[in-house]
């Protein structure tokens, strides 16, 4: 099987890959990058622990072949931070209590991180619809919930 | 699962190679769908021909009749701004498919070829009498949506042939869409049963003039219900009207019982979301007048 030479951009660093075909987005962050931030579980697109960012959007990297991905910019929860300080929907999630077992929560941070990109002052039913593909089976929605409207209203307030 | 992985360039390449590995072959557009398959076991293809480097797939032209072509994400549906107004049940079918992540990515060619009779899209577009362009070494052919589909997971798509696109004309004055669709939660669901509805009224805006409606997982295949859309053409819109044409709705249906639902009940759903679609429509085309 001949392998495939892939250039990631991932959470900012070029990264130079070699790799089967049938790798996974997912595959190549766990195991060959030490990048375990993105989580794995139902490998079929339904519970969103997998979330990244594919060029700013979410996408659910157990589905999406590594090869796909050849030249753009991936953004795990590893590169969400800068410089050591938390980002703010990390900061607002500890602050409100948002993380239970905390298996869900990278996939639930960067599908919030997407959507406030685009719409910066959502409603909570908004905040809920755009977290839709993200499971969390501690069912700690509503804190969730508010963790990311606490985000939109505070960067509201300083615009 | 184990394959040869090729990145076509041109449709002209991406369509000798669809023809040369036959059903040893499988398109990869989003994915979203192939390679859950492949995971499963379900499909081994021993090619994968990726389409994200063929140009001129991803764009939608609505400059009178619409086009959309395969590689076109449901967010890009969702958000194309002149499915807004009377063509809004597209961005209705396209914005309940899977999460955020699944949208970002799965194409309405996949929706299409992937023939589940559940897709969300589809009965949108059997409502618009679409049809689909496919493409194979020996040229093009045009196929309406409605003979495309065959049965649950089945096409008229040969396997030299590559969908292209879908197509369909704009539509007359006084008509509008809409799409419901039922599951057992509001996201993340298969349909246990869709409907979409078109419907093209008088000047006065009490009668019909065209009536479309289609049905997803209550057969193997997305439906239309033809009598009950016979029925409604040239009749006022009553609920008496909506109520009888949801019965002949009914009764095109071949529902089963599965985890998702009984037929019985899928049955309910349909003579309960027909009329509702319908009034709905209806409500659309008198708000677009005044």
């Amino acid at each position: 099987m001949s392998k495939l030479a892939l250039t990631l951009t991932i959470n900012g660093e070029r990264h130079e890959i070699l790799t089967e075909p049938h790798r996974t987005l997912l595959d190549v962050l766990r195991a060959d990058l030490g990048l375990t931030g993105t989580k794995e579980n139902c490998l079929e697109a339904e519970c969103g622990v997998c979330t990244v960012l594919l060029d700013g959007a979410a996408v659910n990297a157990c589905i999406l072949l590594a090869a796909q991905c050849q030249g753009r910019a991936v953004l795990t929860i590893e590169g969400l931070a800068r410089h050591g300080d938390l980002h703010p929907l990390q900061r607002a999630f500890i602050d409100h209590g948002a993380v239970q077992c905390g298996y869900c929560i990278p996939g639930m941070i960067l599908s919030a991180q997407a959507y406030l990109q685009e719409h910066p002052s959502p409603t909570e039913d908004d905040v809920r619809a755009a977290l839709a593909g993200n499971l969390c089976r501690c069912t700690g929605y509503q804190k969730i919930a508010e963790a990311v409207l606490a985000v939109a209203r505070d960067r509201s307030a300083r615009r | 699962m184990s394959f040869e992985y090729h990145e076509p360039t041109s449709l002209a390449e991406a369509v000798a190679l669809g023809a040369r590995f036959g059903d040893d072959g499988r398109f990869l557009a989003g994915g979203t769908d192939l390679i859950i398959q492949m995971h499963r076991g379900k499909l081994r293809p021993r090619h994968v021909v990726s389409l994200h480097r063929v140009s001129g797939l991803d764009a939608i032209d609505a400059n009178g009749a619409v086009h959309v072509g395969a590689l076109v994400t449901h967010r890009a549906l969702e958000r194309f701004p002149a499915f807004r107004g009377p063509l809004r049940a597209l961005v209705e079918g396209a914005e309940v498919v899977g999460g955020h992540q699944v949208r970002n990515v799965g194409t309405v060619g996949g929706n299409i070829v992937n023939a589940s009779p559940a897709a969300d899209v589809v009965p949108v577009l059997l409502t618009l009498d679409a049809s689909v362009t496919c493409l194979s070494p020996g040229g093009e052919r045009t196929l309406r949506l409605e003979d495309f589909l065959i049965g649950s997971g089945r096409t008229a798509r040969r396997p030299d042939e590559l969908l292209t696109g879908v197509r369909f004309a704009g539509l007359a004055p006084q008509s509008a869409t809409a799409f419901l669709k039922a599951g057992r939660r509001r996201a993340m669901e298969i349909s246990v049963v869709c409907v979409a509805g078109r419907l093209t009224l008088d000047a006065s805006g009490e009668r019909c003039l065209e009536a479309r409606i289609a049905l997803g997982a209550v057969a193997p295949r997305t439906l239309r219900a033809h009598e009950a859309e016979r029925f409604l053409e040239h009749r006022a819109l009553t609920a008496e009207t909506l109520r009888e044409a949801a019965e002949l709705a009914v009764a095109a249906c071949q529902p089963i019982s599965d985890v998702r639902a009984s037929a019985r009940y899928r049955r309910l759903l349909v003579e309960t979301l027909v009329p509702r679609v319908l009034a709905r429509c209806v409500e659309r085309v008198r708000e677009q007048a005044s």
